[in-house]
């Protein structure tokens, strides 16, 4: 059973689409439906989706053929089944709300709260209800962990949903801000899902870089570093020893640069760890436990061969979970893109390590 | 050689394109500015369709901060944008490594003819 965890369902007309999820008063305060005209007027008076509106992919940022009838990619649960699922044997896809990367930018937390409500309702409707084989992930305010919760108790027990994506935020993900959305993971039995933003650089509570990207390739190229940032963040802050239960995938981000997080962190712990005394272990044991990188976009070494070194090095066995990123431009195929895998380590990164991390949810 | 007709060359004006299968291959079609091209529809990066990629111009290697586009057209990769030229199936940046085959595709009376 081939477990896809990255995969994009999109809205055909933007925050329109939620307008049956929301009460009046929020379609007033957002400005979408049809009472509310304030918001029509000019680019400014609208409420937006906080998206990657400056870094500008010129490949076209989805893939061309997921565009039927001119439709906005990723936004017909039907063509996506027969594409994605169907057209390259994906047995369960986990959707991360592509419209939502950024909501974490929103200055006003209750306006992400609302946004993120009405998603989880139009995806229960939309998409899990229309194929079993679509796995949903409830999608939460990250900087308002007072609703979060209660969006995650909301929506645990409904049929499909396998994980809770927590959208990026200023706030690194060790600190304590987080840890009531933690501790509900870990009641539920729900793994945390992280995935780039699209905002960093551009709003003011977005999760930063270490310097702003000239380009989109820059930009793109260097996703890792958020990821790192917050990887090293759980680890330094005793994340897993607070909450033993707790699984943390990190979507889109690579993974190399986690060899030298492990080995670097490792190697500085000997020496420093009274500064961090609550990690009992090797952080890197923690990482291996606890920490799932998505596969997309995957190594594409020099050296074909260099690909299970590279494997090995990530303790992917454990830690490397499949994902596809339909529909965007750097889309992984399973057996295309793994192609340089061992049809053993295939199997556990497309298979057992995604059915072990979502366990009976799957089913 | 085999002669295929795979359409009446009325029905694929310039600018337009069709997929055709022949002996079990899925084959692309184009009508570049009245030249004919044909190509396997399948990248050999991943083997995406490649023939429902768009024929556009590109970017040329400029100074720094500037740019300087060209309308010599490449066959562009629906997935992973990769570039190929469509009268040889190299790719632009990998011509030595990285091909899709080509067939002869000529305009005979009024049918288009692929040779595969």
């Amino acid at each position: 059973m081939i477990v896809d965890c990255d995969v994009h369902p999109y809205f055909s007309n933007g925050l329109e689409d939620l307008t049956p999820y929301m009460s009046e008063s929020w379609q007033q305060r957002l400005g979408i439906g049809q009472s509310a005209s304030w918001s029509k007027n000019f680019a400014a008076s609208q409420f937006v989706l906080p998206l990657d509106y400056l870094y500008i992919n010129t490949a076209g940022a989805t893939r061309l053929d997921s565009s039927p009838d001119g439709k906005i990619p990723g936004s017909d649960p039907a063509f996506m089944a027969e594409q994605l699922l169907d057209g390259h044997g994906i047995d369960r896809a986990v959707l991360i709300a592509g419209h939502l990367f950024g909501i974490g930018a929103f200055p006003d937390p209750e306006v992400a709260a609302t946004v993120a409500a009405a998603y989880n309702d139009w995806q229960q409707e939309r998409w899990l209800e229309f194929d079993r084989r679509y796995r949903g992930a409830i999608v939460v305010a990250p900087q308002h962990p007072e609703a979060a919760v209660a969006e995650i108790d909301r929506c645990a027990d409904r049929d499909g949903i396998v994980a809770i994506f927590l959208p990026l935020h200023e706030i690194a993900l060790g600190e304590s801000h987080y840890y009531p959305v933690y501790a509900a993971a870990e009641r539920h039995g729900l793994p945390i899902i992280t995935h780039p933003s699209g905002t960093e650089n551009v709003f003011a509570r977005a999760p930063r870089m270490a310097s702003t990207p000239t380009y989109y390739i820059e930009w793109h190229t260097g996703l890792g570093q958020i990821h790192q940032s917050n990887v090293l963040s759980l680890l330094c802050h005793g994340v897993f020893e607070r909450f033993p239960k707790l699984k943390v995938t990190i979507a889109e981000g690579g993974f190399m640069w986690a060899i030298e997080t492990m080995l670097k962190l490792d190697r500085d712990w000997q020496a420093l760890r009274d500064e961090i005394p609550w990690v009992k272990r090797p952080p890197s044991e923690y990482l291996r436990e606890h920490i799932r990188f998505t596969t997309q976009p995957f190594v594409e070494p020099h050296r074909s061969e260099q690909v299970e070194q590279i494997l090995d090095m990530a303790y992917a066995d454990e830690t490397l979970v499949f994902a596809s990123d339909y529909p965007h431009w750097d889309f992984d195929d399973p057996k295309r893109a793994l192609a340089a895998v061992s049809p053993e380590r295939r199997r556990r990164i497309c298979e057992d390590n995604g059915q072990a991390l979502f366990g009976d949810r799957l089913n | 050689m085999q002669r295929h007709v795979v359409a009446r060359a009325a029905d694929l004006p310039p600018g337009s394109s069709l997929i055709v299968e022949l002996g079990g291959r899925s084959i692309g079609v184009f009508n570049h500015e009245g030249r004919l091209h044909a190509l396997r529809n399948s990248c050999p990066h991943h083997g995406a369709p490649l023939c429902l990629g768009a024929v556009t111009g590109r970017m040329t290697p400029s100074p720094t901060h500037t740019y300087e586009y060209s309308h010599e057209p490449v066959l562009r990769c629906p997935w992973h944008g990769y570039e190929f030229d469509l009268e040889d199936g190299r790719s632009k940046l990998h011509p030595d490594t990285l091909r899709v085959k080509t067939y002869r595709v000529e305009r005979e009376a009024d049918e288009i003819v692929v040779y595969s």
